[in-house]
């Protein structure tokens, strides 16, 4: 503690700050260290700039069949048409670009639901013992053994079509797994001496679960929605798939299942299929490869596996 | 019978990872021989690269070490065998004891499958056939008193002591020459320590095996060794007979070492625990004054779990003047932990028990409670454990204050605390994180984070049991002083009667939830009346009564 800090850091709040954004730093260099990460990093951060810039890159009448009467159907991929065109003349790189925009929304926003009410019940099944947790627990093993495809189909079904109803659906059957997972460490840090020692303090439920639970869930939290994020685009691609999208929107999903609407595997027309797929495969790697590297960082005894 | 040499043994940890250290010496040219029946025991603090030194003679070290110089069992080179010489040699030769038996024993199989497991790996031609192997392991088990039937037991069906014999015959399965035994006592109390110790003495004596014993208590070396070591960050400070060290050490730190443990009944060490400070001597004759604080009458505590209720605590009576320092003592299960617990609050009460703080019935809820956390805190045993890692020691120390909704110079009162507690100057401390700290520092750390609210009495759980001995002077001298600086009170848990010896006023003795002996330190300490404390008094290793 030399001289210099002394003087900047006197009030607690700003010390704090100064501990996170330094704690922070390192996480990123030590980020910036892991070559499997960044790649997985780098693509994302390309693949979410290409869906950003959709409407710059292909405005919305590429999408249009009305005006694309000349276009071939089927084209394989050429320079002219560099992924190849669908059963109606469209260009497939405009179709992924668009879908993107719903993928990667529908991937993002379902896991953002999954992981906030995983947390939320999770530390409270860990933190409340007898009655509360016991009913928690067995709340959160009723939506485990819940088939979620189903329950996503009907509630697909119930409500009205959308994307909106596609978060939801994934979001409320994706969370208990998150919540078990968060429960346990919950539990093994709630046996620690310092939350006794929070407790004799004179700590209630309040501050223990802000102050001490919750960072020390975070890092498992975090890893732990990259690879969400995977899962709920595979699940947003099925349910499209299905048929429960909201059909006016391009998502990965529904270029795959127009595919199958016109039996591409079996007329030949490879591209229709392997482009969607091969995308949906790529990004869900490029978020497990950034979960990884998160999951090392947090848990270093996990490193040199 | 070989003999274990050490010939200038160096061994080098290399670190990679963030904070790039490069290479540690644990070990720095240790030259030691341990002649063929012979004990030789090594002391040191954590950290001092004793058991480091004690692995390399089975080559048992991690993958990142490195080993210089030569380490021999009778003429062989250890360093020079190969993978299946090292194997019918690891054992069969020298086997270990490891430290805290109840993390090395595999929890899904019974003991005797554990013990004829080394009698399967290394057969010889008195245990060749599978009845002769079961038998092996019941006369093993006779050999370390347990009873034939215990071969069927699982480790979690066993006490700390039990499991500590079933590592010790497993250590003795295959006959072997050397015996290392690393911290075989530590986390067990002082009765079951004794009983071990004796054991491992009169079987080493018996069968001429030599023993390697590694311990951070000098006491308890004294008592099983003939010769001691003493270690210090990786060197060798000074070697022995045991009686020579322990009585007449020449290097200054052996002295450190061996008068951190008092001699009860000593009066130069009676409240006045080994320390580097001069001010510490306090004013023995203070007089207590007769404002009581804290009254317990007739506290029971029942826990009701699976199968029939247990009543830890019983009937217990306790007050507590300003002022004084009260020492619990009592061995493991003896509801002493389970008391300090219930005074503080975090354990409900049977019907009828009365613990009134300052006249006042305890609070259980809502606001009350929160006023009086502001009077009494706690301390727990193990500092590492009772600071959240990722909080620097002013978010710790401050925790309190903002529980409490403290009004007023938030920092101010932090530096006082922190100060209070001898961490000095306080504003070095602020921005460190635990792990940053040394053990002693942390339970400082831990002590100012109660002093911050303002207590008027200080519950503390085995203060010092999980530090190392030099430490320990420190933190009872700390205690000792806040009691004169500050007038609190004090109820300190402890196993240790030393600790009693150096720094209590009263005493109460606990033995299966009940007190059964209480009153001033000299009193009971020097004419126990009840059998209990006469057996925990005999118990205590110390330094004289073995070699009187």
């Amino acid at each position: 503690m030399s001289g210099t800090t002394a003087t900047a850091a006197r009030s607690p709040r700003s010390m704090a700050w100064a501990r996170r954004r330094h704690a922070f730093g390192g996480f990123c260099r030590e980020f910036s260290h892991s070559r499997a990460g960044m790649a997985g990093l780098i693509f994302l951060v390309v693949v979410i700039l290409l869906a950003l810039l959709a409407p710059v890159l292909a405005p919305s009448w590429m999408l249009d069949v009305t005006k694309l009467l000349e276009q071939p159907r089927f084209a394989p991929p050429s320079f002219a048409h560099p992924l190849g065109t669908d059963d109606q003349g469209r260009e497939l790189w405009v179709r992924m670009i668009w879908g993107a925009r719903v993928s990667l929304l529908v991937g993002f926003a379902a896991t953002a639901v999954s992981m906030i009410i995983g947390t939320i019940v999770g530390i409270a099944a860990g933190h409340f013992t007898g009655w509360t947790g016991g009913l928690l627990m067995r709340i959160i093993d009723f939506f485990l053994v819940l088939p979620s495809l189903i329950l996503a189909i009907v509630l697909s079904s119930v409500l009205s079509r959308g994307v909106w109803t596609i978060v939801i659906a994934i979001g409320l059957t994706s969370w208990a797994g998150t919540a078990r997972v968060v429960r346990a460490q919950t539990l093994s840090v709630e046996s620690r001496d310092y939350i006794e020692r929070a407790r004799v303090l004179g700590a209630g439920h309040w501050h223990i679960i802000v102050k001490h639970l919750l960072p020390a869930v975070l890092p498992l939290v975090l890893a732990n929605t990259t690879l969400t994020v995977g899962s709920a685009i595979i699940a947003e691609s099925t349910l499209s798939f299905l048929g429960l999208g909201d059909t006016t929107l391009q998502s990965w999903g529904s270029v795959l299942k127009n595919s199958m609407d016109v039996s591409a595997a079996t007329a030949g027309y490879w591209w229709y299929i392997l482009v969607p797929g091969i995308a949906i495969v790529l990004v869900v790697l490029a978020f497990t490869l950034i979960g990884r590297a998160v999951e090392t960082i947090v848990n270093p005894t996990l490193r040199s596996r | 019978m070989p003999d274990l040499t050490f010939d200038d043994v160096c061994i080098t940890y290399r670190t990679a990872g963030r904070n790039d250290e490069g290479e540690i010496a644990a070990v720095k040219n240790v030259s030691l021989v341990l002649p063929a029946g012979g004990t030789l025991g090594i002391a040191g603090e954590s950290g001092s690269g004793k058991s480091t030194l004690a692995m390399s003679v089975l080559r048992l070290l991690p993958a990142n070490a490195r080993l210089g110089g030569r380490v021999l069992i009778g003429d062989t080179d250890i360093a020079d065998l190969r993978f299946g010489e090292l194997r019918a040699l690891r054992w069969a030769e020298a086997s270990i004891v490891f430290q805290g038996a109840m993390h090395s024993l595999n929890p899904v199989r019974t003991v005797g499958q554990q013990i004829v497991e080394a009698l399967e790996l290394h057969v010889s031609d008195a245990w060749r056939t599978d009845k002769t192997r079961k038998a092996r392991a019941l006369e093993l088990l006779y050999a370390v008193d347990l009873a034939p039937a215990k071969a069927e037991a699982y480790p979690h069906e066993l006490s700390g002591g039990q499991k500590q014999r079933v590592m010790i015959a497993m250590a003795l399965a295959c006959e072997p020459d050397i015996i290392i035994a690393d911290e075989p006592t530590t986390a067990l109390d002082v009765i079951v320590q004794m009983q071990i110790l004796d054991m491992i003495s009169a079987l080493v004596a018996q069968r001429g095996i030599s023993m390697l014993m590694i311990s951070h208590d000098l006491s308890v070396l004294a008592t099983a060794c003939e010769r001691i070591a003493i270690m210090r960050d990786g060197e060798l400070v000074e070697v022995g007979d045991a009686y020579e060290v322990c009585t007449s050490p020449q290097h200054p730190y052996t002295r450190q070492l061996s008068e951190a443990f008092p001699t009860i009944g000593d009066p130069a060490s009676r409240l006045n625990p080994v320390t580097r400070r001069t001010d510490a001597v306090t004013d023995k004759t203070r007089e207590l004054s007769d404002d009581v604080v804290l009254e317990a009458r007739g506290v029971t505590v029942t826990y009701h779990g699976r199968g029939k209720p247990l009543a830890a605590v019983k009937d217990v009576n306790l007050s507590l003047r300003r002022g004084e320092i009260l020492a619990l003592v009592g061995q493991s299960g003896s509801g002493k932990t389970t008391l300090a617990r219930t005074i503080v609050g975090l354990q409900r009460v049977d019907e009828g028990s009365v613990i009134r703080f300052r006249g006042k019935d305890i609070p259980h809820r809502g606001r009350a409670l929160r006023d009086f956390r502001s009077e009494v805190q706690m301390v727990l045993q193990d500092p590492s454990a009772a600071l959240n890692p990722k909080i620097s020691v002013y978010e710790s120390v401050a925790e309190g204050l903002r529980v409490q909704r403290f009004q007023g110079d938030e920092q101010e009162r932090v530096a006082q605390s922190l100060a209070d507690a001898e961490l000095l100057p306080p504003e070095r401390f602020f921005r460190a994180i635990p792990q940053e700290l040394s053990g002693g520092q942390r339970q400082r750390a831990v002590i100012a984070g109660a002093l911050a609210v303002g207590p008027q009495l200080l519950v503390a759980d085995e203060p010092v049991a999980s530090l190392d001995a030099s430490v320990r002077g420190e933190i009872l001298a700390l205690l000792l002083s806040l009691r004169d600086r500050l007038d609190l009170s004090a109820l300190v848990i402890t196993h240790d009667l030393g600790l009693a010896w150096n720094i209590a006023d009263t005493v109460a003795v606990m033995y299966e939830g009940a007190i059964v002996e209480y009153g001033p330190t000299e009193q009971v300490l020097l004419d126990p009346q009840h059998p209990y404390t006469r057996r925990l008094l005999a118990a205590a290793p110390s330094i004289e009564r073995r070699l009187a």
